[in-house]
């Protein structure tokens, strides 16, 4: 369970981009937080992960509350898979980079080994093992980055725009393997067909504040997407 | 670019071999590489054939480690012209006769020079094998075991990871600008300095988010690694074989008490 009470977050240049958010995301819900640019998404997402400080108000995830004792307890229960995988891929061989997070969590290197490849075969990449991340098309690249967080086995998955720099065979392969996964989901996406597809929530988000919470059908009213900037579904 | 940077990698893609060697542990190798480093350079300048035994330790690594010769000598070229900017000095100013063989005379310059050459292979081979062998993150975890400086891992580790983001970064501002360089391939002089600037700039950035996407994921500067993997007598029995067979050779230097004793016999 994530849970964000009057969540604050203001830039050093005074910009608040996240104002007040308050939000509570079920076990096993698959949410889309959905906004036009510089809706605060990102932020929000950087900011339950401890990356971005808080300017104001609280964060629990798995009961945990986030602060500076507990920020690797919450990163061990909070995955993030970032919004370029170039970001996420920074070692040299897939392998590696899948590894990197079990290695830190002081798994053993055979443990390392068995998650790896379970992971990698989960998602359907375990040909990318000994490929260097610089040889991969987008697709690939995110499914490896999506590897890199799930082998860490996290009860929270955040996703910053899942779809950038995806064509449709590679979105369609995403849509699969997130609605198989059985963490709790937060999708930032402006991709409101995917979050259709993907989600059984949806969280809409203006000017870092909360626009509206509710059912999918959000999506598809016309005024209020238009309002957020964005263009709703059929 | 993206191919320089794939090259930079392909040793460290090695590392996930499954032979012996492989499966040592990583302070067993990085302690074993470390007592041949320091035994080959504490050899003075004219010990050329004392040094050529240490050639063992390369070779049986590499041939039990299955560790293809061209990959790490393609890599010890690289350093060539280095050892012999150092050595020709010698070759000029030290021109006292060392040995007459078959008529020829060799002078101290040129066993010094052979000597250095010996050293810097005997070194770099090994370090290079150690790499091959064992992957990154093993090594620092080592490096953190015994108590190396943290900011010396932590400028390693970064170094190491950061280099493929500079250079990525790099090749894409090269390429919107050959692009829109009416036909020029390289960066001009009176555009130097901003491409430098805004490649610094650039870097930066995808370096913190970089780095935002490893703490995510358990990275901690200073933090010790959990590591749970055990040093097994195997890797002990290793270390020691390493260490004992390095202080041995350069206690009695095997080659000169070779020819000393059929040199002997020959001329009886």
């Amino acid at each position: 369970m994530l849970k964000l009470q009057d969540v604050t977050v203001v830039y050093p240049d005074g910009t608040k981009a996240v104002d007040g958010i308050s939000l509570t995301v079920r076990e096993g819900e698959r949410v889309a937080l959905v906004g036009g640019n510089g809706a605060g998404k990102t932020s929000l997402l950087l900011a339950a992960v401890g990356v971005l400080g808080l300017s104001g108000g609280s964060i629990e995830a798995a009961g945990i509350t986030l602060g500076k004792k507990t920020l690797g307890a919450v990163r061990e229960a909070v995955g993030m898979v970032f919004q370029n995988p170039d970001d996420q891929l920074f070692m040299p061989y897939i392998y590696d980079d899948v590894a990197f997070g079990c290695r830190n969590g002081g798994m053993s290197g055979a443990e390392v080994e068995r998650r790896v490849d379970e992971t990698l075969g989960r998602l359907g990449i375990a040909g990318l093992r000994s490929r260097s991340s610089l040889k991969l098309s987008g697709g690939e690249k995110r499914m490896a980055a999506i590897a890199t967080v799930l082998a860490m086995d996290p009860s929270v998955i955040l996703f910053d725009e899942p779809t950038a720099f995806l064509d449709h065979r590679a979105k369609r392969t995403l849509v699969t393997a997130l609605r198989s996964l059985g963490q709790t989901q937060v999708i930032a996406t402006h991709d409101l067909v995917f979050a259709d597809e993907v989600c059984n929530r949806a969280v809409v988000l203006k000017d870092g504040r909360v626009a509206a919470d509710g059912s999918l059908i959000l999506l598809r009213d016309k005024a209020l997407m238009a309002d957020c900037g964005l263009e709703a579904i059929n | 670019m993206k191919q320089t940077i794939h090259n930079l990698y392909a040793l460290e893609q090695l590392s996930g071999g499954k032979t012996a060697i492989h499966r040592l542990h990583p302070i067993a190798k990085l302690l074993a590489t470390a007592v041949f480093v320091v035994l080959v350079i504490s050899f003075d300048r004219y010990a050329t054939l004392r040094l050529a035994v240490y050639v063992f330790y390369p070779t049986l690594m590499m041939a039990v480690s299955e560790t293809p010769y061209h990959m790490l000598m393609k890599r010890f070229l690289l350093t060539l012209p280095f050892c012999l900017f150092a050595g020709v000095s010698n070759l000029l100013l030290d021109t006292n006769t060392a040995y007459v063989g078959g008529g020829v005379a060799v002078s101290f310059g040129t066993v010094s020079l052979v000597s250095i050459l010996l050293k810097a292979y005997l070194c770099v081979m090994a370090v290079l094998i150690l790499v091959a062998t064992t992957p990154f993150s093993g090594l620092t975890a080592a490096l953190r075991r015994l108590s190396i400086p943290q900011m010396f891992i932590t400028v390693f580790e970064m170094t190491y990871r950061y280099l493929a983001v500079l250079a990525g970064e790099a090749a894409a501002m090269r390429t919107a600008y050959a692009l829109r360089g009416a036909g020029r391939q390289a960066v001009e002089i009176r555009d130097m300095g901003s491409f430098a600037g805004q490649l610094l700039i650039r870097s930066i950035d995808r370096a913190e988010r970089v780095y935002h996407a490893m703490v995510c994921r358990g990275y901690a500067p200073g933090a010790q690694v959990r590591a749970t993997d055990k040093i097994t007598l195997k890797d002990i029995g290793f270390l020691i074989a390493v260490c004992v067979l390095c202080v041995v050779f350069r206690i009695i230097g095997p080659v000169e008490l070779f020819l000393k004793i059929f040199g002997g016999i020959l001329s009886c």
